[in-house]
């Protein structure tokens, strides 16, 4: 093998107090599609984001073709030749296609400087043409489905002569039969030397099309392998790597065998599958499975966030109806949503009223509130969650990711909850936030709540929960009990590997 | 130094700087305005002249006052001149067809709560941007006050009803006492209980505020209502002052009321803002509108003096 078209060496990266990146190497070889792969957390995307120049290293090297770059903005890394398609589409919707796959850098212009359309749709038949795609230029990109959508976006890429693309999780939202056609169009691209790196939870998908795998794990390399004399063990293992250590606090209570809540047939919104589940009296019951699983949906049904399409919801054995999530928080249900600052916080409002919101009426004589009251159940909520620093007027958006989620869990406690459902709790926050939200999780169960865990870390699956129902494409096909939930067995079912 | 008393002193300047660019750097900008004008016009700063003011400002402010409901909630009503207008006129009609000034106060108020809740019905559950909404809003209700009408105005209304806009007590308007209520009322609401709060949760971050389960889209159109019932006092202010209906009325009504609540520090895209706030605003474009006519300075470059300050203050409360 010749000179690598990319390299990293010793990369380095901190965030505050985080060691995101920790002398993390990788290499790119001419003509190859290599896998990044690792847990969420584990640094994948932060070295996206240092690749692509949304992020700076602090230390290490970065070699495009032998020489020492820095990249230093998204524009820059385009310049310099690697294209980024990440899961969310940067296609403008209301352009045709051929428009969005030279934006910006149109290929002829008149001498008034207005494009030549005609010219601009024989540039775009052409690149489509060569990579076997049937598709009209004239087609507005809004008509088009999101598999073709996503080979726009590379096509887009390839136009400005990339010679790195990053695929993050491409197949998310395509149907089989796009997949494989864009398999098919990688292995074409493949031959035409370009350089890909891919990105993703599946490993069925890794084993078709990669060469290598570099795995990372903690914000480290956990060792890079030829994917041809890989297997799934091995991978599996290497992702997982270190022992559980003291990052998960013991489980002291049980949990009753009295069933709280059953869904039968339940199917909400958004929903591919009716679901069938119980939840016991004080357990912790975790539903587990890649991004795109049908967890969130799940979720938000079982809260009132939307809407109810099929089957029935028994709380105690007595059919119920969640048509709102008032309703639900009205029979004692309380919910933490997968993103915290899209869907659980007000950013720019205090912390004080982030934690009261969800539950005003003890702070309320005749109608009105008291600001002293509100005041003393922050405080004393923020000091049971250990929210540092503990300011009640600061906006949430000052407080770090883990803090932030205290507070989004926090605003549900006073409600003095039966049923507590976490959607990703810890996604994206530090050991020791993560390790406080657990026993709080434990505690919150050894009162007698019931908690409802869903979440794609299956390492947090294995170790919290009582029992643990493995999603996939919207149906479970596993429950175990908390002696047989291995992580190594959680992530294998999920996966599907 | 100790590193701790460092920190004390970074965060006692934040907070100067937090207020500064808060209500106290508005109060700094209102008293240097009306400090120059003492000095232009000896006639400025005269108790007379100063309650006259607040009878001037009064309208703009309760009118404002709703419009700060609709803006905290992450909405915009752009009909609250047009509402004024063809409430005022459904006001004098309906004092003159029946004699009785509760039955056409009624009829006034309750017409202005009626566009605010057709605004909030056809933005919530017709899912139509509120600036849309209520721009059609503002055409239909200025086109029903003309084509009623005739375009001519509706006068010889019974004088005891000029008490509410022109009327005195003691030496203080009766307009005056009448927005301080509004604004009393306006300030326990939106600082003193649930709807308040509700209102804010849902400017500030309407998913989180839907899964916080707050019943966002009750209080969504209870805003428009808000400010229809608010355009609507404003409209019956401005008929009892001229004892006339004016079709025209409240003509650019909404840019003053709007410009007033984004100098009193709220943000167009919700969740930001108080009614002191807009109290100091439409303070300090009535108290320019005054010192100018005082002065004697044109109407014309009234409008560019008014612009230009207006600028000023709202770049210098943004934060670095």
């Amino acid at each position: 093998m010749g000179m690598p078209v990319l390299a990293l060496k010793g990369i380095d990266k901190r965030f505050g107090g985080i060691h995101a990146l920790r002398n993390v190497d990788f290499s790119l070889e001419e003509g190859e599609v290599h896998a990044l792969l690792g847990e969420n957390g584990a640094g994948k995307s932060t070295l996206i984001k240092i690749l692509t120049g949304v992020h700076h290293r602090d230390g290490g090297q970065m070699l495009l073709n032998g020489t020492d770059v820095r990249i230093e903005n998204p524009l820059d890394a385009r310049k310099k030749g690697i294209a980024a398609i990440y899961q969310e589409l940067s296609l403008i919707e209301s352009l045709t296609v051929a428009e969005n796959i030279f934006l910006g850098h149109e290929p002829a212009t008149s001498f008034l400087g207005t494009i030549r359309r005609s010219e601009l749709f024989e540039a775009s038949s052409d690149y489509l043409r060569t990579f076997g795609i049937k598709l009209d230029p004239r087609e507005t990109v809004s008509e088009l489905g999101m598999g073709q959508k996503r080979i726009i976006e590379i096509i887009k890429a390839l136009s400005i002569q990339a010679k790195v693309l990053l695929l993050d999780e491409p197949t998310t939202g395509m149907s089989q039969a796009e997949i494989e056609t864009l398999f098919e169009i990688m292995d074409d691209l493949k031959k035409k030397k370009v350089n890909m790196i891919y990105i993703s939870h599946h490993l069925d998908e890794v084993f078709r099309v990669c060469d290598r795998a570099t795995v990372l794990r903690d914000g480290e390399n956990a060792g890079t392998f030829q994917v041809a004399k890989l297997d799934v063990e091995t991978l599996v293992q290497a992702m997982l790597g270190r022992s559980l250590k003291e990052e998960f606090p013991p489980r002291k209570g049980t949990p009753s065998r009295e069933v709280l809540l059953e869904a039968r047939e339940f199917q909400a919104e958004g929903m591919v599958e009716p679901v069938d589940f119980h939840l016991h009296r004080g357990e912790i019951l975790g539903i587990t499975g890649i991004i795109g699983s049908g967890k969130s949906e799940l979720a938000l049904g079982l809260f009132g966030a939307s809407r109810t399409q099929k089957g029935a919801l028994l709380l105690e054995g007595k059919h119920v109806q969640l048509p709102s999530p008032s309703r639900a928080k009205k029979m004692g249900i309380s919910f933490v949503p997968e993103d915290r600052k899209a869907q659980g916080l007000f950013l720019r409002l205090p912390v004080r009223h982030n934690l009261n919101v969800a539950h005003l009426e003890p702070c309320e004589t005749l109608g009105f509130l008291s600001g002293k009251k509100m005041q003393s159940r922050a405080l004393r909520t923020g000091r049971q969650l250990k929210v540092v620093p503990l300011d009640p007027a600061m906006p949430a958006q000052n407080l770090s990711g883990g803090n932030q989620q205290k507070v989004v869990i926090g605003k549900w406690l006073g409600n003095s909850p039966r049923i507590f459902i976490l959607d990703e709790p810890t996604r994206g926050i530090d050991i020791g936030a993560k390790t406080e939200i657990y026993a709080l999780v434990n505690s919150l169960a050894d009162s007698g709540a019931s908690v409802l865990i869903l979440s794609s870390e299956f390492r947090e699956m294995a170790s919290v929960c009582d029992r643990v129902l493995v999603m996939r494409k919207g149906t479970f096909i596993a429950e175990l009990e908390r002696e047989g939930a291995t992580t190594k067995k959680i992530m294998t079912l999920a996966l599907g590997g | 130094m100790k590193p701790s008393t460092l920190q004390a002193g970074t965060s006692n300047a934040r907070k100067w700087k937090r207020l500064l660019r808060g209500e106290l750097g508005l109060i700094l900008i209102l008293a240097v305005i009306m400090v120059t004008f003492s000095i232009l016009s000896p006639y400025f700063f005269t108790s007379r002249n100063l309650l006259n003011i607040t009878r001037q400002v009064s309208i703009t402010l309760i009118v404002a006052i709703g419009m700060t409901f609709v803006i905290l909630i992450g909405e915009i009503d752009l009909s609250v001149g047009s509402i004024a207008a063809v409430v005022g006129v459904a006001t004098a009609v309906s004092l003159k067809a029946s004699g009785s000034l509760t039955l056409a106060l009624l009829a006034g108020l309750g017409l202005g709560a009626a566009v605010g809740l057709v605004n909030g019905l056809l933005t919530v559950y017709g899912k139509v941007q509120s600036f849309i909404v209520t721009l059609a809003m503002l055409g239909i209700a200025r086109g029903a006050a003309l084509v009623w009408t005739d375009g001519k105005p509706v006068s010889r209304l019974p004088s005891a009803f000029g008490t509410l806009g022109a009327g005195y007590l003691g030496v203080v308007p009766v307009s005056t006492i009448i927005a301080a209520g509004v604004f009393v009322l306006a300030f326990l609401v939106l600082n003193k209980t649930k709807h308040g709060i509700y209102t804010r949760s849902i400017g500030a971050n309407r998913e989180a505020a839907r899964l916080s389960a707050i019943a966002v889209t009750r209080y969504r159109i209870l805003a428009f209502v808000v400010s229809g019932l608010m355009s609507a006092l404003g409209g019956i202010l401005i008929t009892s002052r001229l004892l006339s209906a004016q079709p025209t009325a409240g003509e650019g009504l909404e840019l003053n009321v709007i410009a007033a609540v984004i100098l009193g520090g709220a943000s167009l895209s919700g969740g930001v803002g108080t009614v002191f706030g807009t109290l100091l605003g439409a303070m300090v474009i009535g108290v320019i509108d005054n010192g100018m006519n005082l002065v004697g300075v044109s109407s014309f470059f009234q409008q560019i003096v008014k612009g230009i300050i207006i600028l000023i203050a709202v770049l210098a409360k943004r934060s670095d």
